[in-house]
């Protein structure tokens, strides 16, 4: 009973880390540019999908071809908005929800498209490994993928306080306006904020290619958990987000493995609205306008 | 702002003389009354009633989401209890859907109390992100309760032949009126609502809530009372698709894609507007259709792809859909002459 108690919080950790990797990216979005990025989901596929291809036709592995996909889709999330987001900023709340929720119907539907709705799985040689310490069993795969978001984690938390553009970035998720006052181009900001949120999902992508599926709808899973997650750990809070994740981790590998296989993902759903219906506070009081 | 230019169109359109209106909208009722008896390609009566099917369900939207500006993503939760109900009823007791179409409007109703009271707790993106967890969570209630509602594999409807009176027709031509009625009853209801002091509230409610609250709006009443109606009419548009298509399961009842397209609709045609959703229907529907000519229908995707092109587009470039820009022509072209003499 312990045994398997500490198997599934473990299972529920590894996966927590992959969580906040895309939960971070939804919060410093909402923190910094004050929209709720309803495609952050999709460009974690798109990671696993660049992932996939450069695994199948070149070898490389997924998570050493985080190297791309990280750069990729940096730039991707630059250009979404100086072209997109920076057009409907100021505007009413429509406009800004229907954009990235048309976006994200956008790239799933084209990948549907383009790479039809088959699962595409990429299998490396730490695949199949695992430890055992302890009568637990730890999958090499999910280990790596991490500790190598905790690591990226920790890079972004170092990049936020150590730097000047970091340190400019947190002033424009406290006040916008003051920070646009003391002289902080916000413009540059919000872009930066785009492009590493969605490098975060990029990388979340390479490093579940090793032991998850890539589908065109993958995304929905990843990101109802950030924003359950993000919603936890109080809006635009990245320490909070990263707790969050890991719990919601743990909460839904418990539901798997004491309620049923099959009830993961209401698990969540149920974790969202128990959220929303007890600490609404956080959401609706704290929105800052 | 684009706001703007809409309410001074609007006081236009309502100096606008009487007649033209009535007369247009007599003519409108004489077309789409006999296009049935014209057209005789059992594809294009199909698209036709979509057509209206999902215009009614914009209209039911945009009841909530057009005029109070509550930006909903979970209507399939309706859609899917009123097909539930009324499938249910017809099924375990033998009741005929033309009332458990009613019954499955109240159940609707009932449950967007307790939805509601948690949704309207919050504002903006998370009420949207709230609407989809809880039609999602029906969806996943019915998928597993296989007892009580069938499960995954959802029922077939029997087939009764032509029964009027289990709303069965062996022509296509009677689910046309059904759907058009459906469609009138909404757009009617909307027509009052919006020159009533509910439409008004709801108006005040969607351009800035705390506002219309300090001003004496009693703005939870509100929003419960039109989502309750918006959920009734949803759900009995839920009962006629079951019956037209003769078949029920969770995954189409409660389709993410019936939420979606009851919003881009509205959104496209023009929010808060009585014709936006028809409109926006309309030019949505007639795309879908010409691309499914064009492409067959084994292209997954498309259809939503160019949805998806289109709500951008309007998105960035008219954000007061279809109907704003009309009538910011109409307001360009009808009032530059007063306003020079």
């Amino acid at each position: 009973m312990v045994e398997t108690l500490a198997q599934a919080v473990i299972n529920g950790l590894l996966i927590g880390g992959i969580y906040a990797l895309v939960s971070i990216g939804v919060t410093l979005i909402f923190g910094v540019v004050k929209i709720v990025n309803f495609a952050q989901g999709e460009f974690v596929m798109i990671g696993m999908y660049i992932s996939f291809f450069l695994a199948t036709r070149f070898g490389i592995d997924p998570v050493i071809s985080l190297v791309v996909s990280m750069p990729v889709l940096f730039v991707v999330g630059v250009l979404i908005q100086h072209f997109l987001i920076q057009r409907v900023l100021g505007l009413n709340d429509m406009p800004q929800i229907f954009l990235t929720f048309a976006l994200s119907l956008l790239i799933v539907n084209l990948s549907l498209m383009l790479f039809t709705a088959n699962y595409r799985t990429v299998h490396t040689w730490y695949s199949d490994e695992a430890f055992h310490i302890a009568g637990l069993y730890i999958p090499l795969a999910k280990l790596i993928a991490f500790i190598l978001a905790m690591v990226l984690s920790g890079v972004l938390w170092v990049f936020l306080h150590t730097t000047d553009l970091g340190k400019a970035m947190r002033a424009a998720s406290q006040n916008r306006d003051v920070a646009m006052l003391m002289g902080i181009n916000t413009n540059r900001v919000f872009c930066v904020a785009l492009g590493v949120a969605l490098a975060l999902a990029g990388a979340a992508g390479s490093l579940l290619m090793p032991f998850y599926p890539a589908y065109p709808m993958v995304g929905q899973v990843f990101v109802l958990m950030a924003f359950v997650a993000v919603v936890l750990g109080t809006l635009g809070n990245i320490i909070g987000a990263l707790a969050a994740s890991l719990m919601m981790g743990v909460a839904e590998s418990l539901g798997v493995q004491f309620v049923g296989a099959d009830s993961g993902l209401i698990v969540v759903f149920l974790m969202l609205l128990l959220t929303l219906a007890v600490r609404p506070s956080g959401l609706a009081g704290g929105r800052p306008r | 702002m684009p706001g703007g230019d809409r309410d001074n169109a609007k006081t236009t359109i309502m100096r606008k003389p009487r007649g033209w209106g009535v007369l247009s909208l007599c003519l409108l009722t004489v077309i789409v009354l006999a296009l049935p008896g014209v057209l005789k390609s059992s594809f294009a009566i199909d698209i036709l009633i979509r057509i209206l099917l999902f215009a009614f369900i914009g209209v039911a939207w945009n009841l909530m989401g057009g005029y109070a500006k509550q930006l909903s993503l979970g209507h399939a939760a309706y859609f899917g209890l009123g097909a539930y109900t009324s499938t249910l009823m017809q099924v375990d007791f033998g009741i005929s859907p033309w009332i458990g179409m009613f019954a499955g409007g109240v159940v609707a109703m009932l449950a967007s109390l307790p939805i509601g009271w948690l949704c309207f707790r919050l504002r903006g993106p998370y009420f949207t992100i709230a609407t989809i967890a809880t039609a999602q969570v029906l969806m996943l209630i019915f998928l597993k309760f296989r007892d009580f509602a069938w499960g995954a594999e959802g029922t077939t409807i029997p087939n009764l032949g032509n029964a009027p009176l289990m709303m069965q027709f062996e022509a296509k031509a009677a689910y046309y009126y059904i759907a058009l009625a459906l469609l009138a009853i909404g757009l009617a209801i909307t027509y009052r609502i919006e020159r009533s002091r509910m439409g008004y509230y709801l108006v005040a409610i969607g351009e800035n809530e705390d506002a219309a609250e300090a001003v004496g709006v009693n703005a939870p009443r509100i929003k419960r009372d039109i989502y309750m109606l918006s959920a009734f009419l949803t759900a009995l548009a839920g009962t006629f698709y079951t019956q037209y298509i003769y078949f029920i399961d969770p995954a189409t009842a409660f389709n993410f894609n019936i939420s979606i397209e009851a919003a881009l609709v509205s959104i496209v045609g023009g929010i808060g507007t009585l014709w936006g959703p028809v409109i926006g229907t309309v030019l949505l529907e007639t795309t879908s259709a010409l691309l499914q000519s064009w492409l067959g229908s084994s292209s997954g995707g498309i259809q939503l792809t160019v949805y998806s092109l289109i709500l951008m587009a309007m998105i960035l470039w008219r954000p007061t859909g279809i109907m704003g820009f009309l009538f910011e022509i109409y307001g360009r072209h009808i009032r530059a002459e007063p306003a020079r003499a």
